[in-house]
């Protein structure tokens, strides 16, 4: 196996040395240290991880490797829309101030409104699954807003916020609130009455009941509301930017395809393919802290 | 062994009395009746069981002393005041364990006390519990690491930190392995003897009621009705194999209905 690492990976370069000079040198470097990491691996535990990753990660060189041949040197695709692995490394090189600038303002952006509305989702689906009187008056309003798209409101929220920003906080919270408010609901509704009865026998109070019983039981629920809030809000924030803030990742894909500035849209793109796993990545460790209780948790 | 909250040792048992009980419930719009003017009156300290088959009611007539549910018609009362709603004096030992998934053996047998707001001052008593049912080692484990039996005797583990003046036990062994039911039966009598709380066991086990109980109310099919009453004065421990109990247990078994059987 190590072998066979040693003897794939330093093919790379190969391919790439005749173009741009430092993404053959980085790809070059990188291969080295991969082909080292597999030498070390024979003696060094720490870099035995890697024998997992080695079918990807040769996968991945690969794809670079044809990516790099039917762009740069065949030129089978259409250059513009098409660019070169190195274009992309030159952007990120040339452009990272103002692509810094877009992850500052969208990760800002997403954090409130998700907070916001998984806050206010929580809160309110709590209070639907407890309180008789919550339910009948915020239900009917649930089932009659909720499934609106987030997205719908655009128009009529720039409008009446003060500024695109709050606008677009408010836009967020709407999309992550409602699958949280749902899913919080019915796990606060599911949760089993001998619960309750057990705790109940025990001096209990409502209090306790709510915050002890209820709440932990239904989280596994809520989790996934979470997870489903997480999703939308990714979706409005980038049509938000786009329409909206003249900031964050969304606007500077659009102003990349304006400019037809293909390799700077691809940036932005994998940046906001880093930033969303990341954010999911987040959330699920958060979840497996916080529910280490449960049997069978899907490993993320 | 698990000391008293309170320092009352004496007078700790608590009196329950009910009078001409009856319950019944609503199965797809028909009345179900499950309890027939069941009366009785239990003296302090004293440990009785109700003996009777399964679905007649037994469960049904707990959960009313515990004050989960109020009964159709009829009284109960406990030290002369009437049973409204639950109290961690008359704990429940229920049929299925329930131990809260999302907390550790050791914080499920701690709930009573934190419910309370006792644990801050109690917290030795969660460890005398757990060494009490025998799972000292399992303090952190989570309930889907234990098998059926720990878990019932977390359950015991975690109505017995509470002190209760009246211990309300629903065939609280009926997933123990004989062994350890053997044990549990032979420690929930030395438990009772030296706290002196009142015990109210529901089991279908003939045996199980003689060897604990002073009293065994037979109860019939469902609706549930008091058949008979069986009174067993032989000290602790018992055998199965003396002739007084066994003539018991054929009195009860012909109460039961099974007297060819035996
Ligand atoms: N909440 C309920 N609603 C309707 N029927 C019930 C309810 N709880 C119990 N029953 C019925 O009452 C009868 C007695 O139940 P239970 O008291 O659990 O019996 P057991 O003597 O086995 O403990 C059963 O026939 C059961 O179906
Ligand atoms: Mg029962």
């Amino acid at each position: 196996m190590v072998a066979a690492l040693a003897a794939f990976w330093p093919d790379r370069p190969e391919t790439d040395w005749a173009y741009t000079g430092g993404f053959a040198i980085a790809c070059g470097a990188l291969a080295l240290a991969l082909a080292l990491a597999a030498f070390a691996g024979v003696r060094f535990v720490a870099f035995q991880r890697l024998h997992r990753l080695s079918p990807w990660l040769f996968a991945l060189a690969l794809f670079l490797a044809s990516w790099e041949a039917v762009t740069a040197k065949l030129g089978l695709l259409p250059l513009p829309f098409f660019p070169p692995p190195q274009a992309i490394v030159e952007v990120a090189i040339d452009d990272w101030r103002r692509l810094a600038e877009g992850i500052f303002a969208s990760a800002r952006l997403l954090a409130t409104g998700y907070f916001l509305g998984a806050a206010a989702g929580f809160v309110t689906g709590v209070a639907i699954g407890w309180s008789r009187r919550a339910g009948y008056w915020i239900h009917p309003v649930l089932r009659f807003i909720g499934p609106l798209p987030a997205t719908a409101w655009l128009p009529l929220a720039f409008f009446i916020f003060p500024s695109s920003f709050s606008a677009s906080i408010f836009l967020i919270a709407l999309a992550t609130g409602f699958p949280v408010t749902v899913l919080t609901w019915s796990g606060v509704a599911s949760v089993k009455s001998a619960y309750y009865d057990i705790a109940r026998t025990l001096g209990a109070t409502q209090r306790f009941l709510v915050l002890k019983v209820a709440i932990p039981a239904a989280m596994p629920h809520v989790f996934v509301g979470l997870f489903m809030g997480l999703g939308n809000s990714f979706a409005v924030l980038v049509v938000a930017e786009m329409l909206g803030v003249k900031a964050g990742l969304g606007w500077y894909l659009q102003w990349a395809q304006g400019w037809a500035a293909y390799a700077n849209m691809y940036a932005a793109l994998l940046l906001m393919a880093f930033l969303c796993s990341g954010l999911i990545t987040l959330l699920f460790r958060l979840r497996d802290r916080l529910l280490s209780w449960q049997k069978g948790l899907v490993r993320w | 062994m698990v000391a008293p909250i309170a320092s009352d040792h004496a007078v700790r048992g608590s009196t329950l009395t009910l009078r001409e009980v009856s319950h019944r419930f609503d199965l797809e719009g028909q009345p179900l009746p499950v309890l027939d003017r069941i009366s009785l009156q239990v003296g302090r300290g004293e440990f009785v069981a109700l003996l009777g088959p399964s679905g007649c009611g037994k469960s049904t007539l707990l959960r009313l002393v515990a004050g989960l549910d109020t009964p159709t018609a009829g009284a109960l009362l406990t030290e002369g005041r009437e049973i409204e709603a639950p109290d961690p004096s008359r704990v429940v030992v229920f049929q299925d364990p329930t131990l809260y998934p999302w907390r550790t053996v050791w914080s499920n047998v701690a709930l009573g006390l934190e419910a309370r707001g006792l644990l801050p001052t109690h917290r030795g008593r969660v460890e005398d519990a757990l060494r009490l049912v025998g799972l000292t080692g399992f303090a952190n484990a989570y309930p889907h690491q234990l098998s059926g039996g720990m878990a019932q005797r977390a359950a015991l583990a975690r109505a017995l930190v509470n002190d209760p003046k009246l211990l309300i036990l629903d065939e609280p062994l009926g997933q123990l392995d004989s062994l350890t039911r053997i044990a549990m039966q032979a420690e929930l009598v030395s438990l009772w003897q030296r706290s002196n709380f009142t015990a109210l066991l529901v089991t279908h086990d003939v045996e199980e009621a003689l060897l604990l109980a002073g009293r065994v109310i037979v109860l019939s099919d469902r609706p549930a009705r008091i058949k008979a009453e069986v009174l067993n004065s032989q000290p602790y421990p018992r055998h199965r194999g003396d002739p007084h109990f066994v003539e018991l247990r054929r009195e009860v078994f012909a109460h039961l209905g099974l007297d060819e059987a035996w």
